[in-house]
């Protein structure tokens, strides 16, 4: 909050700064229309902030005089020599307020009257104006521009800067404003000297140097990563900076109104240029605003219009590709088309006969026309026009766009879109055979591998459907969306689940997810654009150029539905869900074996799969799936299976059981309340659903009955966690770690005790600190125990191996 | 008057050249990373130091195919409206003035070269076909004769 009070004060100085040199000329013509507008901008930019800030004296004084200027503008009143006095002395006062903020002394707040009562004045009592604020305290010095008297414009600066170098200076840090040119070219520099940092590195690889060049040349490395750390935050902020005033604004405004509104922001974690955000606040302050006071209705207006009591206002940024997507919706009463053609005509915009023809969209962009709006009234919040013109011309400065939705009754929505250049993002890098690409990370919603428990895919009728926790997703995959080779690969695909800016989220499948990174991404050319499927290009450390994918353009060319079909419906699904008060679970229903329809908690399905009879063995009365080299309990057997018999894959936490059915029907929400609770035998009860009940399965039974037949509960020891302390070693790395993980215990590699081991296993040939008191296995080569070390054992006794992990550990414990 | 300066250069066995003024410098290049879903003339992108170069195969640009086989390329590095491009030639020779400045062409040149040369510039008695390395970044049919 005082870096946007600092930056507040920083810009309305600046603002008044570059206004100063246009007092004269306005003073000359006051009715010059484009220096009249600029005027009014920089009083409506400071209400704005102000509301924003919570500084109601800047916003009284700035309200007043944007009331003058705008019935100057609308040709009311006259802009005569008073007038200009009188709204000069108060762009003076908020000069000297905004210098004198974070200070001990103030103006006394009363003194502001007498500015006010000159604006509304006539030119009878101009005269007397003058005589009222001469006798200010010395800090107004810049009043010192109307009065003409040289002796106070000496004397306040050497004032104000003592004053700065005494009590002041602790208050706001010590800022000074660099030319974004130079930023960038320390950007450039810097990533210059990175890329040179891992040539060198990779020299130094390839011919072994000393050992005290190596650890100078670490220091000089360490020193680059932090230097471009550095370099990058001085352009990067978080969204949530923008986000950090709309909450107190949103309370108080409703408060003003008498509305009730809650806020949803999402997507602070979004990090956008700076610059960006400077440019950014006042539009967005300026649209929170006009959603408050013109969108969203009074209690009374929504409850009869049938909507609730208190309206919504959602405000979400996202990156999209190569843009930073800001939106802020409500669902109020919309704008009224036919109030904004009948001001354009008022204004002279449109002819009668013109107007009749403009399109729907048309009509609603006359909004961002200066002057009109469709409010009645003009308040002391919004209403005067000004703000969608300036909201306009304030984001297109920077390059972006802005448009507007808005459906009479149901609310309006206004979409941001600013540029993203040199802006850093986190990002994916994803593999296709010899290709990477980098994803944004912001887009994945989820990764998954193909083979995950999950994830369950299909194909009707050539559309690929990935069904991911009772989700289904349209399925593309990278290489067919790009039209490049896939690469022969032994282990699963991944899968991300994108969410784009526009339509519906997909599963996107590629052969493999890299690695995670911070990029650079900097605009593609318009060669690499036309392509359609890419956001941008980055170069990562490694100094290959690699492409960034656009989540948005990949749906499109993979010829994806894009239109978002959901989105009222799941707006109004909640509501009736709260009405209701039912707390519902996800329930599959599925055909058993006997053609019985029954339902089970979703929760504990793992997936649905189909097994090879020969998969399923009886032994001793209890039958057995055999599953990736380990036998799970199967349930629903008959005997000798024949064809493949569809499986649900049942688990809980450690515990799995393979329960055959004869289909899978549907995934369904079901009361969490059983209606008739049976508790007999496999079934928990009765589930009403539509105008059918159905049994639900009780999976406790189940896994109980499972566990009494086998008479010891199943893999309840936790894993042990190895850690390997020769990596390079073959032997180690390709017969010993699939041995472990077979046994059940996990593995790691390297020789720092990463993960807190419970154990650490080397060869003969490699030595290792004994790390605190995690025992050390020592495996020998010859079958013999004439090898050095006494506790060594043969690498081929596997019971001796295992016996020796499972004590080591529990010596420790 | 001083004299325009002019990189001289050959691509597909053809001679030509190019204002000095446009260009920023003749590189190797490294590993080039191809690009997918472009057109065949779009090589793909390079790194030079910190930059990042949209390669663009003239050849292929100019007779709609080229060859894809060659490694460690040559390549003029030009900025074309705020984007760097790495331009393809098979070979460079020479950066000089030529005193008798641009000449229009005479007889009828290739239809594949048409939109691209803009006229004749001489070295060492040699006449060398005047490219403008815009026309290779713009969209294919949008490129128009250099006046």
């Amino acid at each position: 909050m005082d870096e946007i009070l600092g930056e507040f004060i920083a810009e309305t100085l600046e603002t008044l700064d570059a206004l100063s040199g246009e007092v004269v000329a306005w003073e000359a013509d006051p009715a010059e229309k484009s220096r009249l507008d600029a005027f009014f901008r920089f009083f409506h930019t400071v209400k704005g902030s102000c509301g924003f800030l919570n500084l109601p004296r800047f916003e009284k004084l700035a309200h007043h005089a944007e009331e003058v200027l705008a019935s100057i503008r609308q040709g009311d009143r006259v802009p005569d020599p008073a007038t200009v006095t009188a709204v000069l002395a108060v762009m003076d006062r908020i000069g000297a307020l905004a210098r004198s903020i974070g200070e001990d002394e103030q103006i006394p707040e009363s003194e502001d009257d007498p500015l006010l009562d000159a604006l509304t004045a006539n030119s009878k009592i101009l005269s007397d104006g003058f005589e009222i604020f001469e006798p200010l305290p010395a800090k107004a010095a810049p009043l010192a521009i109307i009065e003409d008297d040289e002796s106070k414009v000496e004397t306040a600066p050497a004032d104000q800067s003592a004053r700065n170098n005494g009590s002041g200076r602790e208050r706001a840090p010590r800022t000074i404003r660099l030319p974004l040119a130079l930023i960038d070219q320390l950007m450039n520099g810097i990533s210059d000297m990175v890329l040179a940092r891992n040539d060198l590195a990779r020299r130094m690889r390839e011919s072994s140097a000393a050992p005290d060049l190596e650890s100078s040349f670490e220091r000089l490395s360490a020193n680059v990563a932090d230097l471009r750390d550095m370099i990058s935050k001085t352009r990067m902020q978080r969204v949530d900076r923008l986000y950090a005033a709309i909450p107190r604004m949103v309370r108080d405004l409703t408060r003003d109104l008498g509305k009730k509104a809650t806020l949803d922001l999402d997507g602070g974690d979004v990090e956008m240029d700076r610059e960006m955000i400077e440019m950014v606040v006042d539009p967005l302050t300026h649209i929170v605003r006009n959603a408050l006071d013109h969108g969203i209705e009074t209690p009374a207006e929504r409850i009869a219009a049938g909507k609730p009591e208190t309206g919504e206002l959602r405000v979400v940024a996202r990156q999209s590709g190569n843009q930073i997507v800001i939106e802020i919706g409500d669902d109020g009463r919309g704008i009224n088309r036919a109030a904004l053609v009948e001001k354009a005509i008022t204004a002279g915009l449109y002819s009668a006969v013109d107007a009749a023809s403009l399109t729907d969209a048309e009509k609603l962009n006359l909004i961002f026309h200066p002057g009109l709006t469709t409010a009645a009234k003009v308040t002391s919040i919004s209403g005067r026009g000004v703000g969608m013109d300036v909201v306009r011309a304030n984001i297109e400065q920077i390059g972006g766009v802005i448009g507007i939705i808005s459906d009479q009754g149901l609310g309006t929505t206004i979409t941001m879109r600013v540029p993203l250049t040199l802006t850093i993002i986190p990002g994916l890098i994803v593999r296709s055979g010899d290709h990477f690409f980098a994803m944004p990370r912001g887009n994945v919603v989820e990764l998954l591998h193909q083979n995950s428990a999950m994830v369950a895919i299909e194909e009707v009728g050539g559309a690929r459907i990935a069904t991911i926790r009772g989700e289904r997703h349209a399925l593309v995959d990278l290489e067919d969306v790009l039209k490049i080779e896939r690469a022969e690969i032994t282990g699963p695909r991944t899968l991300m689940v994108i969410r784009s800016s526009v339509g519906q989220p997909y599963v996107l499948g590629v052969q493999a997810v890299e690695s995670n990174e911070e990029l650079v991404i900097r605009p593609a050319s318009p060669a690499i654009n036309s392509a359609g499927v890419f956001a941008g290009m980055t170069l990562p450390d490694n100094g290959q150029p690699m492409l960034l994918l656009d989540a948005a353009g990949l749906a499109q060319v993979a010829r994806l539905p894009l239109r978002e079909t959901e989105g009222r419906s799941r707006q109004t699904a909640p509501q009736a869900e709260a009405v209701q008060r039912v707390e519902t679970i996800q329930a599959l229903m599925y055909r058993e074996r006997d053609g019985k329809h029954r339902l089970i908690p979703l929760a504990v399905v793992d997936r649905v799969e189909d097994l090879a009879a020969d998969q399923i063995t009886t032994c001793d009365g209890l039958a057995f799936a055999r599953i990736e080299h380990r036998l799970v309990p199967a349930l629903n057997t008959q005997g000798s299976e024949a064809d493949t018999p569809k499986s649900l894959r049942l688990h809980a936490g450690q515990d799995q059981i393979c329960y055959l059915i004869d289909d899978v029907i549907d995934i369904i929400e079901v009361p969490a309340k059983v209606d008739a609770a049976l508790a007999t035998g496999r079934l928990a009860g009765l589930v009403m659903v539509g105008e059918t009940q159905y049994e639900m399965i009780d999976p406790f039974t189940l896994f109980a009955e499972v566990t009494q037949h086998r008479g010891e509960p199943m893999g309840t020891t936790q894993p042990i966690r190895c850690l390997i302390a020769d990596e390079s070693d073959p032997w180690m790395r390709s017969i010993l770690a699939p041995l472990l993980v077979q046994a059940g215990h996990e593995v790691s590699f390297g020789t720092a005790a990463t993960g807190s081991p419970d154990i650490i296993l080397r060869t003969e040939a490699h030595a290792v600190h004994a790390t605190g008191d995690v025992p050390v296995l020592t495996l020998r080569e010859d079958a013999a125990s004439t090898a050095a070390t006494p506790d060594s054992i043969y690498r081929y006794d596997r019971a001796e191996i295992m016996a020796a992990i499972a004590q080591a550990v529990r010596r420790v414990a | 008057m001083t004299e325009a300066l002019f990189l001289f250069a050959s691509i597909a066995g053809t001679p030509i050249a190019v204002r000095a003024s446009e260009i920023e410098a003749v590189v190797r290049l490294g590993d080039i990373v191809e690009i997918p879903l472009v057109q065949a003339h779009v090589r793909g992108l390079a790194a030079l130091r910190s930059r990042v170069l949209t390669v663009i195969d003239m050849e292929a640009r100019i007779f709609g195919k080229g060859d894809r086989s060659q490694t460690r390329l040559l390549a003029v590095v030009a900025d074309v409206a705020a984007h760097s491009y790495g331009f393809v030639v098979d070979s460079v020779s020479d950066i000089c003035a030529a005193p008798q400045g641009v000449q229009p062409i005479r007889g009828r040149i290739d239809p594949a070269w048409a939109p691209y040369a803009s006229g004749l510039v001489e070295r060492e008695g040699h006449s060398h076909l005047l490219l403008s390395l815009a026309d290779f970044v713009a969209a294919p049919g949008s490129a128009t004769l250099a006046a």
